[in-house]
């Protein structure tokens, strides 16, 4: 189990991570030159900046969005995903890991702040599934990625909190910190490849959406001449 | 925005197929809308053939590469689409309906939904999604609230819009948008409307009389005059269904003084490209920059219509000349600029009746028009309020997105389409809704007729023709009596009074 908990959170907490990162950086790079090959072609290349920008921050920070429709899904989306990414960055306990291997870490949670936002992170992310399970417009959407994703997300969280706070044997608490370690790497992995990739894509939606509206000159003809309809009558 | 959805009486009158079923049998496809005769043979490879050209010559593949990793299905979209709210049926959340183009999008055109569907052996392209497809989109008034509400970004609109492209192109498209486009781009008026120049001529000559006759004050069209600083573009419809807002942009150009025209070579803004097909949109911008040069016009001018303006503010420079198209302004701001410049000068409280205003989608969405009517509105009405909600979240009349030109499905657009946006105008208590956009008049006319709302639907420059204060040296002597009495003389059973 020690053998296998060293490997876990060495080589391959190295490897998965590396695969979030290079994955992220993949789509993140793809997304940007599509945007620019669209720019490229586009025949009207004036983009509404402001506009973009100002919808881009509205979802960003989607303080304004909160109340205006289905509020109390929003603010349990929202607080969730503070916990999700407040919570595992700034722990103390994960810090000192970094420092360790880093040789630098930065600000951290106090313990109880930390323990709140863990317990408050496990109940949204149940409230979120709840949710899913019981709004009959989410139903006729998800995929079974969308009802997993939730469920996934806070096993760390509950593993985590385990270790931290429960007098646990050790045994106990050492499959509970291999769950804890394996659990986030999983999540590492799929990140790039599932729907969680909005992490890093998401703040380019609005330019994205603007620019495909930005047609290119001689669709007509160039499309025709695909597929064969050059003359043909409308 | 709450809206009760329709019963199902209702909903099986607005569903009601208006095809005969030996079209239905022939064509193998049961939308509602008529659709001409198609070739039916493979649909799913044509499909697909028309999808990969589309993708190859356009800007849709990478955001559709976006939206496929981040695509969240959290349904946020739902609470905005008052086609859903409507119907509650969940095949017409935005969300969904955008999935139906994603999947094949991901099955056919990405190597891991390939590689995953030809081990699994699913997921390809069948008729039965073509005719899913042929139904949603069409259910859609791609008025573009839900790509508003999104958190991913996902642009619902844009995917409805790429969907109904690939449908037009293998044959699965509106007969009522195809056969007014032939005419536009091959037909002999060259409109949408089908009117002839003499037609057009005998209208712009009639309304002048009537306005010296109300007015007296001598209002003129100008038509293919060289040079003029606005070359005037409406919706074709205007000329046969909307003489008052004519009128009004006629009497604003008269007291402002400005040059403007209408060419008797090309005069019809609407644009049902932007509703089904990208090709015929580069086309019929094309005509309308090919008139406004023939006539070495400085701007291009639409009338009130929604789409049109969009039309040619956003693709003229697409497809004519980048940043060196001509430019593009909509009547409302011209108006309006002119109204602020001191050069119009309007009558306050010259509407007492209360007046309410409807947003049109394709000039408020992107928050392009949204001040300057409502600023002309309060200057010369007493009693204006607001519909709620409006400007960019306003609600769609019910029948964007090319529907209402479906007369066939009629029943759908007031019952379906429109219910929030009836009840949103019966909340108002106005007399008149102004709706500043050809398509959003014909609708909403229907819709308060269907929906037995006692409103009546006008356009802005409608009510601006009522409160113009012309410059006392333009006005004109009324006709003598004697001259009055002449031209009821040859009646002379008095029958004129009739």
């Amino acid at each position: 189990m020690d053998a296998f908990l060293e490997f876990a959170t060495g080589p391959l907490f190295r490897l998965t991570f590396a695969i979030m990162i290079l994955g992220l950086v993949r789509i993140l790079v793809l997304d940007l030159i599509g945007m620019f090959e669209a720019y490229r072609r586009a025949g009207d290349k004036t983009i509404p900046w402001k506009l973009t920008l100002s919808r881009t921050l509205e979802w960003v920070f989607p303080v304004k969005r909160v109340i205006s429709h289905r509020p109390v899904y929003s603010v349990i989306a929202i607080l969730f995903h503070i916990g999700l990414l407040v919570t595992p960055i700034f722990l103390f306990a994960h810090v000192q890991l970094w420092r360790d291997g880093l040789g630098f870490g930065w600000w951290t949670l106090s313990p109880g702040l930390a323990d709140t936002l863990t317990l408050a992170t496990i109940a949204l992310g149940v409230l979120l599934f709840l949710g899913r399970v019981g709004s009959r417009d989410a139903r006729s959407l998800s995929r079974k990625q969308d009802y997993l994703w939730p469920l996934v997300l806070i096993v760390p969280f509950i593993t985590g909190y385990v270790c931290a706070n429960l007098g646990v044997s050790p045994a106990l608490y050492r499959l509970s910190m291999l769950v804890h370690v394996l659990s986030g790497e999983l999540i590492f992995v799929l990140i790039p490849f599932t729907k969680i990739a909005h992490c890093v894509l998401m703040p380019l939606s609005q330019l994205v959406s603007t620019l495909a509206w930005k047609f290119p000159a001689r669709v007509d003809e160039d499309v025709c001449t695909t597929l064969n309809k050059e003359g043909a009558p409308v | 925005m709450k809206t009760t959805p329709v019963n199902d009486e209702q909903r099986a009158k607005a569903f009601a197929p208006t095809k005969k079923p030996d079209v239905v049998q022939r064509q193998k496809l049961a939308v509602r809308y008529h659709v001409e005769d198609f070739n039916v043979d493979d649909r799913p490879r044509r499909f697909l053939e028309a999808f990969a050209a589309i993708l190859r010559h356009s800007n849709y593949q990478f955001a559709l590469d976006h939206f496929i990793r981040m695509s969240a299905k959290c349904s946020r979209c739902a609470t905005q689409c008052q086609v859903y709210l409507a119907t509650g049926d969940t095949d017409d959340i935005p969300c969904k309906r955008s999935e139906l183009l994603l999947s094949v999008y991901r099955r056919h055109f990405t190597l891991a939904g390939s590689l995953r569907g030809r081990l699994l052996g699913t997921g390809h392209l069948t008729d039965e999604k073509i005719q899913e497809m042929a139904e949603s989109f069409w259910n859609c008034t791609a008025c573009r609230r839900c790509s508003m509400e999104c958190p991913a970004g996902i642009d619902h609109a844009l995917i409805t819009h790429l969907g109904r492209y690939i449908l037009s192109e293998i044959g699965i498209a509106p007969r009522a948008l195809v056969v007014s486009t032939r005419e536009q781009l091959e037909g002999k008026t060259g409109n949408t409307s089908a009117v002839p120049v003499p037609a057009l001529l005998d209208t712009l000559e009639f309304l002048e009389e009537d306005m010296k006759e109300e007015l007296h004050v001598d209002i003129k069209f100008p038509v293919d005059i060289k040079n003029a600083e606005y070359v005037f573009f409406p919706a074709v419809s205007d000329f046969l269904m909307e003489a008052e807002t004519l009128m009004g942009i006629a009497a604003v150009f008269t007291a402002t003084g400005d040059s403007w025209t209408t060419g008797t070579g090309y005069f019809d803004g609407i644009n049902y490209g932007l509703f089904y097909s990208d090709r015929i949109l580069e086309r019929v911008v094309t005509k309308i920059d090919v008139e406004t040069r023939r006539l070495n016009g400085k701007k291009v001018l639409i009338g009130e219509c929604g789409h049109a303006s969009r039309s040619a503010k956003y693709f003229l420079p697409a497809h004519c000349g980048g940043k060196d198209a001509l430019p593009v302004i909509n009547i409302m701001e011209y108006t309006y600029g002119a109204w602020k410049a001191g050069k119009l000068k309007l009558r306050p409280n010259a509407i007492t009746d209360r007046v309410t205003y409807h947003d049109p989608c394709n000039i408020s969405r992107q928050k392009w028009i949204l001040e300057q009517p409502r600023e002309l509105l309060k200057a010369i009405c007493a009693d204006y309020v607001e519909m709620t909600p409006n400007r960019e979240d306003n609600i769609c009349c019910g029948g964007g997105g090319g529907t209402v030109s479906i007369d066939e499905i009629r029943p759908y657009r007031t019952a379906v389409g429109g219910l929030a946006k009836a009840n949103q105008i019966r909340a108002t208590g106005a007399r008149y809704i102004v709706a500043p956009c050809a398509n959003c008049k014909k609708q909403l006319r229907e819709l308060v007729e269907d929906q037995g709302i006692d409103a009546e639907v006008v356009g802005l420059h409608d009510l601006l023709y009522k409160a113009i204060i012309f410059d006392p040296a333009m006005i004109v002597e009324p006709e003598t009596e004697e001259d009055a009495v002449e031209e009821v003389k040859p009646d002379a059973t008095g029958s004129a009074d009739k």
